[in-house]
C-alpha cells in the first residue's frame, strides 16, 4: 500500500453544484473509487488523498491530479481515491464522472 | 426481450437508482463517513467507503421500504464486519419501524480475511430477519447477479420471506470451486458452466421452490416482482418449519443419488429441456409445472 496527500492550484468550484458529494468507480481489480466533496479549503485548491494497492507509481498519480486540477474548476473540493490498480487513463476518467455526477447530479 | 441495461451488468449504486422511486433514496452511512474495515487496512489492501454494501431508506411504487445492495466488484461483495453490522443494523431497523426490507445480493459469504467477524456479522443479521419475520415485516432477497449468493449469503437469503431470481441468478452454500476441490472434477466440473447454472441457477432454484419468483434480468421487472411481494410475509411457524423439512426430506429422497440435473428438471415437470434451457426467465417460469 501508498498512501499519499497533495493539494494542486485549481480554479474555485461554482457556488451551486447538485450534490454535496460524489462516488465514480467501484474498489475492485484494475479499477478505483473517487470521493469528490466540497468543502475542501482553501477554495483555490484541489486537495488530494490518494490509498492505492500498488507502490511505485506517485509521480504518475500526481501528474494525473494535476492535469485534472488545470483543466476542471475543482478549487474547494476533496478528493479521496481507494484504489486497486487501476490505469492512469482510468483515474482521469472517474474523476470526471464524479466531476460531472457532483455538478449535475446523478442521471 | 430485455428493456435498458442488464440489471446483472450494473453497479451497486446503479441498481439502487433504477429500482427505486426517483430522488427516493436515502443513503444511510454513505461515503463521506469513511467507514471502512479496519482488518484490510491492517493487510494492506485497499478499503472502499462503504465496505461493499450500500444501504439506505427508499421508496417503491410510493411504499417505503429498506433497502440494502451489495457491491460484487469489491472483493467479491464478502461479508465483513462493517459490511455485516451494516445489513444487521438495516434490518433490526425495518423490525423497529415495521418497514419492509429488500436485500439485492452479490456476495460469496464471508470474507475470509475477516473470518470470525464476517461470521458473527451474518448470525447477527439472521437473528434481526427474523426480528422482522416474527412482526410480519416482509423481507425479501434478490438474486440476479453471475457472483450470486454463496455461503453464509446463501443461507441468509434463505431466511428471507422470499426470494426473487434471475436466470443469471445462483444460490448455494458452496461455490462451484469449492464442490469440485472437495468432490473432485468428475463429480462436479466447476467449469461447466450449464452444469452449474443447473444446479445452482435461477431456473432450478425457482423450479425447486426456493425462489419464490423468477424474472427478466432488466430493473423493472424486478421491480414489479419486489412490489408484488411488499404486502405480504410468510410466517415462521412450528407447523411452517415441520412441512418444509419434509418437503426438503422428500427432495432428499428424490433427487439425492442424481446426478444428472436433467433428470430433476424432468421430474419436476419440464418437458422439453432443450426449449426450457433457452427460455427466459418468465417463459421458463410459464412452461414449468412447478411439482411441489
Amino acid at each position: 500500500m501508498e498512501k499519499f496527500a497533495k493539494a494542486f492550484p485549481s480554479k474555485p468550484l461554482t457556488a451551486k453544484t447538485a450534490k454535496p458529494w460524489a462516488l465514480a468507480g467501484v474498489v475492485g481489480s484494475g479499477n478505483l473509487e473517487v470521493l469528490l466533496e466540497r468543502g475542501g479549503r482553501p477554495s483555490d485548491t484541489m486537495e488530494c488523498h490518494v490509498e492505492t494497492s500498488i507502490p511505485g507509481y506517485k509521480a504518475s498519480w500526481l501528474a494525473a491530479l494535476a492535469d485534472f486540477a488545470h483543466h476542471y474548476p475543482a478549487g474547494g473540493t476533496k478528493v479521496t481515491i481507494n484504489d486497486q490498480g487501476a490505469p492512469p487513463v482510468l483515474v482521469t476518467l472517474r474523476l470526471r464522472q464524479a466531476y460531472d455526477h457532483l455538478i449535475k447530479g446523478d442521471k | 426481450m430485455t428493456r435498458g441495461p442488464l440489471f446483472h451488468e450494473q453497479t451497486a449504486r446503479r441498481r439502487i437508482a433504477a429500482l427505486l422511486d426517483p430522488r427516493s433514496f436515502d443513503e444511510l452511512l454513505p461515503p463521506p463517513e469513511r467507514i471502512t474495515s479496519p482488518y484490510l487496512a491492517q493487510l494492506g489492501i485497499p478499503v472502499s467507503f462503504d465496505d461493499g454494501v450500500v444501504i439506505g431508506r427508499a421508496k417503491i411504487g410510493g411504499k417505503k421500504i429498506y433497502i440494502a445492495a451489495q457491491v460484487g466488484q469489491f472483493v467479491g461483495g464478502a461479508v465483513g464486519e462493517i459490511h455485516g453490522a451494516k445489513l444487521t443494523g438495516l434490518f433490526k431497523a425495518a423490525a423497529r419501524d415495521k418497514v419492509p426490507c429488500v436485500l439485492i445480493i452479490e456476495s460469496g459469504g464471508v470474507r475470509l480475511h475477516e473470518g470470525s467477524a464476517g461470521e458473527i456479522a451474518i448470525a447477527e443479521t439472521m437473528r434481526a430477519i427474523f426480528e422482522c419475520r416474527a412482526k410480519k415485516v416482509p423481507t425479501i432477497a434478490v438474486i440476479a447477479s453471475d457472483i450470486g449468493a454463496y455461503g453464509g449469503i446463501g443461507i441468509l437469503s434463505t431466511c428471507c420471506d422470499f426470494r426473487v431470481m434471475t436466470e443469471h441468478g445462483r444460490l448455494g452454500i458452496s461455490g462451484p470451486i469449492v464442490i469440485e476441490k472437495w468432490m473432485g472434477k468428475k463429480a462436479y466440473d466447476s467449469a461447466n458452466r450449464a452444469l452449474v447454472w443447473k444446479t445452482s441457477g435461477g431456473k432450478t432454484k425457482y423450479l425447486l421452490g426456493d425462489a419464490d419468483a423468477l424474472v427478466h434480468d432488466s430493473a423493472a421487472a424486478i421491480r414489479d416482482a419486489i412490489a408484488k411481494l411488499l404486502g405480504k410475509s410468510s410466517p415462521v411457524s412450528l407447523a411452517a418449519i415441520k412441512a418444509r423439512q419434509k418437503e426438503l426430506e422428500k427432495r432428499l429422497k428424490r433427487f439425492g443419488e442424481t446426478a444428472d440435473p436433467d433428470a430433476v428438471w424432468k421430474a419436476m415437470g419440464v418437458r422439453d429441456i432443450a426449449a426450457a434451457s433457452l427460455a427466459s426467465g418468465p417463459e421458463f417460469a410459464a412452461m414449468a409445472k412447478r411439482g411441489k
